[in-house]
C-alpha cells in the first residue's frame, strides 16, 4: 500500500514555505510520515498536520528576510473590538452562530456521505474502464449471466482487457476460536482481484490453475475477517480453515482498504472453479455477475457494439437458451450507485436548500442589527472614523461569527456523520469510506468564510451611504426603502425555500404512508423469522437435511408461545432471489426462455398457514405431500396463474419448473410482494421441500407466535441449538422488521427531509416575524398618529397583516414553482403519487401560510396597542 | 581562557550541535530530532529543529551541503548540516564552561 501524506496539508505547506527550504522540509515530513504509518494512517496524518504547522511557523519566524505571511485586512484590535461588540449582543450572536451551525452542519454531513458514495472514483485501478456486463432480458432489463456465456464473451471479445464473474456463497466457518459463524462470501473467477488492481497484503491472489473443477478449494480473507477471527496472524496463509466442515487453504489476505462495491460487506472469497460441462455452468443458469475491464483505448460504445454483435451470434447458435439478444454494458460506478442515487441526491438538494435558508436568515439578522446600529455608525463617522474602519469592524464581526458558526457546524457534522453511518442500510456501497474528511471540513470552512463576509458586508449597503447628520437626527426611523427591499427580498426567498423543503417532506411522507398501506401478502404481526443452516459432512445427504428441518420444527413448535414453526427456502422481503422459469404443459413455447420466472419457495407443508397467505383456490399442502413417494404437486401465486392461463382454471394443470419434473397445480395462493412493497413481481410458486431434487443448506425458519415475537426469540434460538449446536443462526427478524428494512431508505430520506423542513420553517417564520417586528417598531410614530386620528384597531391590524402576508404570498408562489421544478430529483423516491400531488401541494402551502400568519400576528397585535401619546412623546 | 570570538550557546543549540556531530555527516531534520529524542529524551517538532539549525547556520556555526537525490524515482535531495570550525569551537567552549561550573559539586535532587 502506498499511503501518502494528506495532500491538502502538503500543498498548503508547500505554498507557505520559501523555495529554498521547501524540498528539504517536505522531504523530512514525508519521511517521518512513512515511519509513523506503523501507528496507523490516521495517527500518521494527524502527526503530519501538527508537524507541518510547527514547521511553517518556525521556518517563517526564523528567516527574517522572508516576506511575512499575507497580512489579514484587519488587525488584532479590530477582532478584539468585534468580540466585545458581539458579547454585548448575546441574543444576536447566539442566534447567528446557531443558524450558521445548523446550515453548515447539515450540508457538510450530507456532503460527507454523498461524496465517497456518488462522486469520488471507486477505489480500484482506472475505475472508469470497469463495466458490468449484463445479458438482456425479454423486456430489455438487465439479467445475470450463465458461465458458458461468460466464457464465450471473455474469450472472443477484442475490446475487453480482462473479465471476471462472481456468484454468492455463504459458507459457515467453524473450529479455532469462536462459535461457528455464517460468513458473507463470494465466489469469483481467478482474475477478479487482478482486474480491479487489488494486491493482497499477505500471500497471493488466485491463479488460473486453481480456477477449474476438481482442484482443491482455496480462499482469500478480507482484512477485517483476518483481524477478527485470526488476530491478524500471517501464518494463516498457507494453512487451512474449516468451511462447511471442509478444510480449505487460505492463499492470501486482502488489504484493509479493499472495498467490494459489488457486494458490500463480503468477508471471504473462494475461487469460482466452474467448468462449462457442469450442469450449473449452463447458459440458462443465470446466477453470475460479470465485470470487465475495457482495453485502454476502447470506448464504452465500441465495446458495447462488439459485445452486442457477439451476443447476436451466440444467441443464433443457441436460440432456445436466451430470451433476447443483446448486452447491456454499464459503468461500475453508475451500477453500484443506481439504487442509492435518488435518495442521496434528493437529500443533498434538501441540505443545500437548508444552507441557503440559513444564509438568508443570518444576512437578514445582520441587516436588522445594522439598522439598529446606524446611529452608532453615524456617530463614529462624524467623529472622524473612515469608511474603511467601518468595513474592518463589520468584517471582523462577520468573520468571528463565521468562525463560531463554522466550528459549531463542523462539530454538528461530525456527530451527524457518525449517526448517519449507523443508520444507513448496510448494503450501501462505500459505507466504510464515509467520514468527515479534510475536503468536507475545507468546504465547510470556505462556506463559513463566504457567509461571514456576506453577513459582515451586507449592512454596508444600508448604513454606509447615509449622511451622518440624517442618521443622528433620527431620520433612521423613517422608512428606508432600500433596507426594506433587501430584507423583504430575503424573507420572500426564505419562505420560498422552506416551502420547497416542506413539499419534498410531504411528498416523501405520503409515499411512505401509501407504501406501508400496501398489503405485503402475508401477516407480519406475531411473526419471527430466523435463517438456519445445515452444513458439514453430517448433512451431505439430502434426507439428513430434511430430517434436521423436521426436528428443528418440532423442537421450536414445543416452545411455549409458539403457534407453529415451518421452513422455507426464502421469504418475501428477505432480500433473496430464486427465480425459476415456469412452463405449462398446455401452453407450449417455442423458446422456453420466454417462460415467466417465478420465485421458488420450497417449504414445509404448513408454510402458507404460518405466513397467513390465503389459498384462493384448490387446497393447501398436507403432511401427505411431504412423503418422498407422494405425487409431485405445486401451488402457484394468483398472478402467475393469471399470466399463464388467463381466466382458465389453474387447478390440475401440469407445470415444469426449470426443466425438472412435471408437477400438478393443486392450489392457487394469494400474491406476496417478494422484492419490495413498491415492486410488482408477484410471480411465485410453492413446492414441498422434499419434492425438490436437492435440499437447501440454508433455509428460513418461520415462526408464528401467540405472544411478542421479540420476547420469544431467545427460547426459539435455544430450541434450534438443542438439535445441532454447531449450526449458526443468523438474521433473526420479526415480521415488522422485515417491512421496516424494506422501507429503510425512504424512511431515512424522509427523516432528513422532515428535520430540514422543520428547521427551515422555523427560520422562515423567524424571518417574517423579524421583518414585521422591525417595520412596526419603525412605524410606531406613524401608527400612533393613525390611532390618534381615529383608526380602528381592525384597520391597524389589516395594515400590518397585509404587509406580512404579501411577502409570504410572493414567497409561497415562488416556492411552489421551485418545488415543481425540483421535484424531478424526488420522482424516483415517490410511490403512488405524482411529484405534483395536489393534496401535498395544497397542504404544505396552507401549513406554511398558517405559520407565516402566526408570525405576523404578534407584531400586528403590538401595533394595535401602540399608545399615540407615548409614541409621539418618544420623538 | 574563554574565546571571545565564538558566541555563547543556548541549551537547544548545544543539543542540536551535539546531535549534528553524532549524525556524522548525515545530519538533516529527521535524524537530528531522533538523536535528541533518544539521548536527551526531548521530543521536539521538526519545526523547532529547523528553527535551531537555521539560526546556527546564520551564526556561521553550521555549514550545509545539498546531497545527491536518492537513487529512486522521485527521490529527494537533502540539506545536510556539518559543524564549521567556529561551531566546534563554540561547542567546546560551552561544554568546558559547564564542566568548570560543575567541577567539585554534587547536585542533589532534593534539599538545598
Amino acid at each position: 500500500m502506498t499511503a501518502r501524506p494528506p495532500r491538502l496539508v502538503e500543498w498548503l505547506l508547500s505554498r507557505v514555505l520559501p523555495r529554498s527550504e521547501r524540498e528539504f522540509v517536505l522531504g523530512d515530513l514525508a519521511e517521518q510520515f512513512a515511519a509513523d504509518l506503523e501507528h496507523g494512517p490516521r495517527a500518521a496524518s494527524l502527526r503530519y498536520a501538527r508537524e507541518a504547522l510547527a514547521a511553517a511557523w518556525h521556518v517563517h519566524r526564523t528567516l527574517p528576510s522572508l516576506p511575512s505571511l499575507p497580512s489579514l485586512p484587519m488587525s488584532f484590535s479590530d477582532l478584539a473590538r468585534a468580540a466585545k461588540t458581539l458579547r454585548r449582543a448575546p441574543g444576536f450572536t447566539l442566534a447567528t452562530v446557531l443558524i450558521l451551525a445548523a446550515g453548515l452542519g447539515a450540508t457538510t454531513a450530507i456532503f460527507s456521505v454523498v461524496n465517497p458514495i456518488l462522486l469520488r472514483p471507486l477505489p480500484y485501478a482506472a475505475p472508469g474502464d470497469l463495466m458490468v456486463v449484463w445479458e438482456k432480458d425479454a423486456d430489455g432489463s438487465n439479467s445475470r449471466t450463465g458461465y458458458a456465456t461468460y466464457v464465450d464473451l471473455a474469450t472472443e471479445s477484442g475490446t475487453l482487457e480482462s473479465s471476471a464473474v462472481m456468484g454468492s456463497w455463504l459458507p459457515t466457518i467453524s473450529g479455532g476460536t469462536g462459535d461457528p459463524e455464517r460468513l458473507a462470501g463470494e465466489r469469483v473467477s481467478w482474475r477478479f482481484f487482478d482486474m480491479l488492481g487489488v494486491k493482497p497484503v499477505v500471500g497471493r491472489s488466485f491463479v488460473a490453475a486453481e480456477d477449474a473443477p476438481g482442484q482443491p478449494r482455496v480462499v482469500m480473507l478480507t482484512y477485517g475477517l483476518w483481524q477478527r477471527r485470526f488476530g491478524g496472524d500471517s501464518s494463516i496463509v498457507g494453512n487451512t480453515v474449516t468451511l462447511d466442515g471442509n478444510a480449505v487453504e487460505v492463499v492470501g489476505v486482502l488489504p484493509a482498504g479493499f472495498d467490494d462495491v459489488f457486494e458490500p460487506g463480503t468477508q471471504i472469497y473462494r475461487v469460482l472453479a466452474y467448468g462449462v460441462t457442469q450442469p450449473w455452468a449452463c447458459r440458462t443458469c443465470r446466477h453470475l455477475r460479470m465485470v470487465s475491464r475495457l482495453k485502454r483505448d476502447v470506448t464504452r460504445d465500441a465495446a458495447s457494439a462488439e459485445l452486442n454483435a457477439l451476443s447476436a451470434r451466440i444467441v443464433g447458435e443457441h436460440p432456445t437458451d436466451y430470451p433476447a439478444t443483446g448486452i447491456n454494458l454499464v459503468p461500475v460506478q453508475q451500477e453500484v450507485t443506481r439504487q442509492v442515487r435518488p435518495a442521496l441526491m434528493s437529500v443533498l438538494v434538501a441540505a443545500v436548500i437548508l444552507f441557503l435558508i440559513a444564509g438568508a436568515n443570518v444576512t437578514s439578522l445582520g441587516l436588522a442589527r445594522a439598522a439598529r446600529r446606524s446611529e452608532e455608525f453615524a456617530v463614529r463617522r462624524a467623529l472622524g472614523s473612515g469608511r474603511i474602519h467601518l468595513v474592518r469592524q463589520l468584517l471582523s464581526e462577520g468573520l468571528l461569527l463565521a468562525a463560531g458558526g463554522g466550528i459549531a457546524g463542523v462539530l454538528i457534522a461530525w456527530g451527524a456523520v457518525r449517526a448517519l453511518v449507523a443508520t444507513l442500510p448496510m448494503d450501501m456501497p462505500r459505507l466504510a469510506a464515509v467520514r468527515l474528511d479534510a475536503a468536507a471540513v475545507l468546504v465547510a470552512g470556505l462556506m463559513a468564510l463566504g457567509l461571514g463576509v456576506l453577513v459582515g458586508l451586507a449592512p454596508l449597503g444600508v448604513v454606509g451611504g447615509r449622511h451622518p447628520f440624517d442618521a443622528m437626527r433620527g431620520a433612521a426611523r423613517l422608512i428606508g426603502p432600500r433596507k426594506h427591499a433587501a430584507r423583504a427580498g430575503i424573507v420572500v426567498a426564505e419562505v420560498a425555500l422552506a416551502l420547497m423543503l416542506l413539499v419534498g417532506t410531504g411528498l416523501l411522507a405520503r409515499s411512505l404512508l401509501t407504501l406501508l398501506a400496501v398489503n405485503p401478502g402475508f401477516d407480519p404481526d406475531h411473526l419471527l423469522t430466523l435463517e438456519i443452516q445445515s452444513t458439514g459432512p453430517r448433512y451431505d445427504d439430502d434426507a439428513a437435511v430434511w430430517n434436521y428441518h423436521d426436528r428443528v420444527r418440532d423442537a421450536v413448535a414445543a416452545v411455549p408461545g409458539v403457534v407453529s414453526a415451518d421452513v422455507t427456502t426464502e421469504v418475501p422481503l428477505g432480500g433473496n432471489f430464486d427465480g425459476n422459469g415456469v412452463r405449462a404443459q398446455d401452453k407450449p413455447l417455442d423458446n422456453p426462455e420466454l417462460a415467466p420466472s417465478g420465485q421458488r419457495y420450497a417449504v414445509s407443508p404448513g408454510y402458507l398457514r404460518a405466513m397467513r397467505i390465503p389459498v384462493l383456490e384448490g387446497r393447501d399442502f398436507g403432511t401427505a405431500d411431504a412423503a418422498d413417494s407422494a405425487p409431485r404437486v405445486a401451488i402457484v401465486s394468483a398472478s402467475l396463474a393469471r399470466r399463464i392461463w388467463g381466466s382458465e382454471r389453474a387447478i390440475d394443470k401440469r407445470i415444469q419448473v426449470s426443466n425438472r419434473d412435471w408437477r400438478t397445480v393443486v392450489g392457487v395462493a394469494g400474491d406476496v410482494r417478494h422484492t419490495g412493497l413498491e415492486t410488482n413481481d408477484l410471480f411465485g410458486f410453492y413446492i414441498p421441500e422434499r419434492q425438490w431434487p436437492w435440499s437447501d443448506a440454508q433455509v428460513v425458519l418461520v415462526v408464528r407466535t401467540a405472544t411478542d415475537p421479540v420476547a420469544l426469540a431467545p427460547s426459539v434460538r435455544r430450541a434450534v441449538r438443542s438439535i445441532d449446536p454447531a449450526q449458526p443462526i443468523t438474521n433473526v427478524r420479526t415480521g415488522s422488521e422485515m417491512i421496516a428494512t424494506s422501507t429503510a431508505r425512504r424512511r431515512l430520506a424522509l427523516t432528513l427531509f422532515a428535520a430540514f423542513g422543520l428547521v427551515a420553517t422555523l427560520l422562515s417564520a423567524a424571518g417574517v416575524y423579524g421583518v414585521l417586528a422591525g417595520a412596526v417598531a419603525e412605524r410606531r410614530r406613524e401608527i400612533g398618529i393613525r390611532n390618534a386620528l381615529g383608526a380602528t384597531p381592525r384597520g391597524i391590524l389589516t395594515l400590518v397583516l397585509r404587509q406580512g402576508l404579501a411577502l409570504a404570498g410572493i414567497g409561497l408562489a415562488l416556492g411552489l414553482a421551485g418545488a415543481i421544478a425540483l421535484s424531478r430529483y424526488l420522482r424516483a423516491m415517490l410511490f403512488g403519487i405524482g411529484p405534483t400531488d395536489p393534496l401535498t401541494l395544497t397542504g404544505t402551502v396552507m401549513l406554511l401560510a398558517g405559520v407565516a400568519l402566526t408570525a405576523c400576528l404578534v407584531p400586528a397585535w403590538r401595533a394595535m396597542r401602540v399608545d399615540p401619546v407615548t409614541a409621539l412623546r418618544a420623538e | 581562557m574563554p574565546d571571545k570570538s565564538s558566541p555563547s550557546l543556548g541549551e537547544l543549540e548545544s543539543l542540536v550541535l551535539l546531535a549534528v556531530l553524532r549524525c556524522d555527516g548525515e545530519a538533516y531534520g529527521v535524524p537530528v530530532r531522533e538523536e535528541i529524542r533518544r539521548r536527551a529524551g526531548r521530543s521536539l517538532t521538526l519545526g523547532t529543529v529547523y528553527k535551531t539549525l537555521m539560526r546556527l547556520e546564520t551564526k556561521g556555526l553550521l555549514t550545509t551541503t545539498i546531497s545527491d537525490p536518492e537513487p529512486r524515482r522521485g527521490g529527494r535531495r537533502r540539506k545536510l548540516y556539518r559543524l564549521s570550525t567556529p561551531g566546534r569551537r563554540a561547542l567546546q567552549r560551552t561544554l568546558a564552561t559547564l564542566d568548570r561550573m560543575a567541577k567539585g559539586l554534587t547536585v542533589a535532587t532534593s534539599g538545598r
